[in-house]
């Protein structure tokens, strides 16, 4: 029984409508931030945080903060930065690794997905202006 | 050591109480090296009460006028000089006279004298009869005891010139007689010798006859005779002539002698301020003796010592001149004293009052001086003579007592200068006390003792030599349970407690070369946190707490177990609990090596006070160690 003719020439049709669907979706994701995904977390409560660090430890957080100064920078290992919460309060160090930073300037505001790792440090994972 | 200080002490205490039996402390201090270390010192050289103090006192209470000089003991005035006696008798005198009061019989006195000396004058009546009464009424004026029997020498002196001159009237017409009967023995002389001269001739002739063969003894025997009555007369004559000579000097001699008597006296009431009598005195000469009599003659060197610079020719009439300017002067002298009086300035009126005590003192003049001003005089005269003799005898606390209590009897004392000189005195005095500590402290004894010895001779009763003493009897007597007692306290870890004890600790330990390096880091130790908490205090005072907090944080990094700065730092608390909360918290977990928690903390803290240094400290230690941890971790990741 010969092959049939008419099923090879629906098949462009569907995977080209697949493709265009696929990467529809994935421009959609590209748009909508899906790989850094802030809104679905929590922010940091800072006042516990500032009371007692620990408790939050492997915590990941957003933060929505204006660089207040730079308090240290170590070429391939990054750079400290306090930060003053959008939310008010005192200010905090974060930790922005080389990796993730590009140019920060004192002043622009970010931001940003932390995690909370051993010592109380809130390691910057990714970071956008806003 | 401790017998060092023994002997220190001991021997001070012997020193000092010495010159306070003895009513003086030595005149020289011990050569001694300028103190360096000790910071403070008494002034180098010594003797500064030698220099300033008594000259001060010397001039502010000696109430004597310039013109008195009890060292020379004589008493200068218009160029004239009185011999002065000794300030003792003077004072004795001067305060006699502050004491009296004037009496009915010294205005009787006063009025007899003014008479009689009126009646001596020139325009007065002189005839004998009134010369005679008025001599007669020296013999009233005796009778006083103001005139301590000197108008009955002035009596007695006109008496005896006119005995004189009676005497001398007898002589005169004895000496008359003599000078006849010389003329009659001369004639007689005369004619024996023209005889025997007659007799000789004829002899002569005689002799040549008989060679010629003619005699001659009649006349031999005659002429023999003539001869020795012709001596007898020459001798009458030469004893006539002898006589007369005796007498005329006998004459003169007496006559010169009752004019030399009454210059004699004449100068004496000079010299002892009798002006009265003197002048009573030259009044009589002038009558009894004529113009060219006037001459001095006697009393010559006192007169030469009366008036030092002078080379002029004294005369009674001088003597007189300088009894009348006496006598205005102290009227003048009384009339100043009054015055200045009056006028609130009893200093002057007492330095003033003086010199015409002594140039008028037998003057009834002085009378003119009020009872109550006197009484007032001598409390300022016998204050003043006290407090110069405080003054000598270094006892500052007197002279400043009696300084005040002067100054409210004389307006114009120089109160002030006074009081001024005695502070700085005793300034030096316990500058001096004060270096002696230092260097007995720092162990240095032979500075130790000369400062202290200077201190007593500056001031001998100063309160501080004394506590010196007993301060450095106590630290011989803790010395031997200072050991123990260190070694407690520093056990107990109780600084404060052996800076409390330092100065017992630190004679006890002077020569322990194991604890004394002990103590003074303890003692720097307790300072430093000493001068933290002084600093706290004041920035307080000036509203900055947070500042204050730093420095007592600093403080406690040195002892933070101390009372009086805990004590401190838990008053300050409340008013910087929220910068405290959040230091503390940086400070708690920086000791758990929870970095980032630590520097959370700093922030926070910084935020409150921007300025603060351990925030600032604290940021940077922090941020370089989780800077360090994270770089080791990259590191491990890495391999």
């Amino acid at each position: 029984m010969p092959p049939l003719k008419p099923a090879k020439s629906r098949r462009p049709a569907s995977i080209w409508s697949a493709v265009s669907l696929i990467v529809s979706l994935f421009a959609v994701a590209l748009t909508s931030g899906c790989g850094d995904n802030f809104s679905d977390l929590e922010v940091l409560p800072t006042e516990s945080y500032m009371k007692k660090p620990s408790d939050f430890l492997g915590n990941t957080y957003t933060i929505r903060a204006q660089i207040d100064s730079q308090v240290k920078w170590e070429k391939g290992v990054g750079r400290i930065l306090a930060v003053s919460p959008e939310s008010g309060g005192a200010r905090l160090p974060v930790f922005v690794p080389d990796a993730v930073g590009g140019n920060l300037h004192i002043g622009q505001r970010y931001e940003m997905r932390a995690r909370i790792e051993a010592g109380g440090l809130i390691y910057v994972e990714s970071l956008r202006k806003y | 050591m401790l017998k060092v200080y023994a002997s220190i002490s001991l021997g001070l205490v012997l020193g000092q109480i010495t010159s306070h039996a003895q009513g003086y402390a030595p005149a020289a201090a011990p050569a001694r090296p300028v103190p360096a270390a000790a910071g403070m010192s008494a002034p180098v050289g010594g003797m500064f009460e030698s220099n300033t103090f008594l000259e001060m006192a010397s001039r502010a209470f000696d109430p004597s006028s310039d013109s008195m000089d009890f060292e020379n003991g004589s008493f200068a005035w218009k160029g004239r000089t009185f011999n002065l006696t000794s300030q003792r008798a003077f004072r004795a005198r001067f305060e006699r006279f502050l004491l009296a009061s004037p009496t009915e019989e010294e205005e009787s006195y006063a009025l007899l004298m003014n008479d009689v000396l009126q009646r001596l004058s020139v325009a007065s009546d002189r005839s004998d009869d009134a010369i005679i009464e008025t001599w007669e009424m020296l013999f009233r004026a005796a009778r006083f005891d103001p005139d301590g029997g000197n108008s009955t020498i002035v009596a007695n002196q006109v008496f005896n010139a006119w005995r004189i001159r009676k005497e001398m009237r007898g002589t005169a017409l004895t000496q008359r007689e003599l000078a006849d009967m010389r003329r009659h023995q001369q004639t007689v002389v005369a004619n024996r010798a023209l005889i025997l001269e007659k007799i000789k001739e004829q002899k002569e002739r005689e002799t040549v006859s008989k060679t010629s063969g003619k005699g001659g003894n009649g006349k031999k025997a005659d002429s023999g005779a003539l001869a020795t009555e012709g001596a007898f007369r020459a001798l009458e004559l030469a004893e006539t002539e002898a006589k007369l000579i005796a007498m005329e000097g006998q004459a003169a001699l007496t006559g010169i002698q009752a004019k030399l008597q009454m210059q004699s006296q004449i100068v004496a009431f000079l010299v002892q301020r009798r002006y009265q009598h003197a002048l009573l005195l030259s009044g009589f000469y002038q009558l009894l003796f004529k113009g060219s009599q006037q001459q001095l003659e006697v009393g010559k060197g006192e007169l030469k010592s009366f008036f030092p610079n002078t080379d002029m020719v004294f005369t009674v009439d001088m003597m007189a001149f300088v009894a009348n300017e006496a006598i205005t002067d102290v009227n003048k002298g009384v009339d100043a004293v009054n015055t200045a009086y009056a006028e609130d300035r009893a200093i002057i009126a007492l330095e003033r009052l003086q010199e015409t005590f002594f140039l008028g003192e037998y003057m009834p003049e002085l009378n003119a001086i009020p009872v109550e001003q006197r009484r007032m005089l001598l409390d300022l005269y016998r204050d003043m003579m006290e407090a110069v003799e405080l003054a000598e005898a270094k006892d500052y606390n007197g002279v400043a007592q009696y300084a005040e209590r002067i100054a409210l009897i004389a307006k114009d004392f120089p109160e002030m200068r006074v009081l001024s000189s005695v502070e700085t005195a005793k300034s030096m005095s316990d500058m001096a006390v004060f270096a002696a500590s230092q260097y007995r402290n720092l162990g240095d004894i032979d500075k130790a003792r000369a400062e202290l010895q200077q201190a007593i001779d500056i001031w001998p009763s100063n309160p501080s030599i004394r506590e010196f003493q007993q301060e450095t009897t106590k630290l011989a007597t803790a010395g031997s349970q200072g050991v123990q007692i260190f070694d407690d306290l520093y056990k107990r870890g109780d600084h404060r407690g052996i800076y409390d004890r330092r100065m017992d600790l630190g004679f006890a330990l002077a020569e322990d070369t194991e604890r004394q390096p002990l103590l003074m880091e303890v003692i720097e130790q307790v300072s430093t946190i000493d001068l933290l908490v002084a600093q706290s205090a004041e920035a307080l005072k000036q509203g900055d707490p947070y500042v204050a907090w730093e420095l007592l944080a600093e403080a406690a990094k040195f002892d933070p177990d101390d009372a009086p700065m805990n004590r401190a730092r838990a008053e300050l608390a409340p008013r910087v609990a929220d910068f405290v909360v959040y230091l503390d918290r940086a400070q708690r977990q920086a000791a758990e090596a929870q970095h980032a928690g630590s520097l959370a903390g700093f922030l926070a803290a910084q935020d409150i006070y921007p300025a603060s240094r351990m925030c600032r400290e604290g940021i940077e230690r922090q941020s370089s160690a989780l800077m360090a941890h994270l770089s080791t971790q990259a590191e491990a990741v890495e391999e």
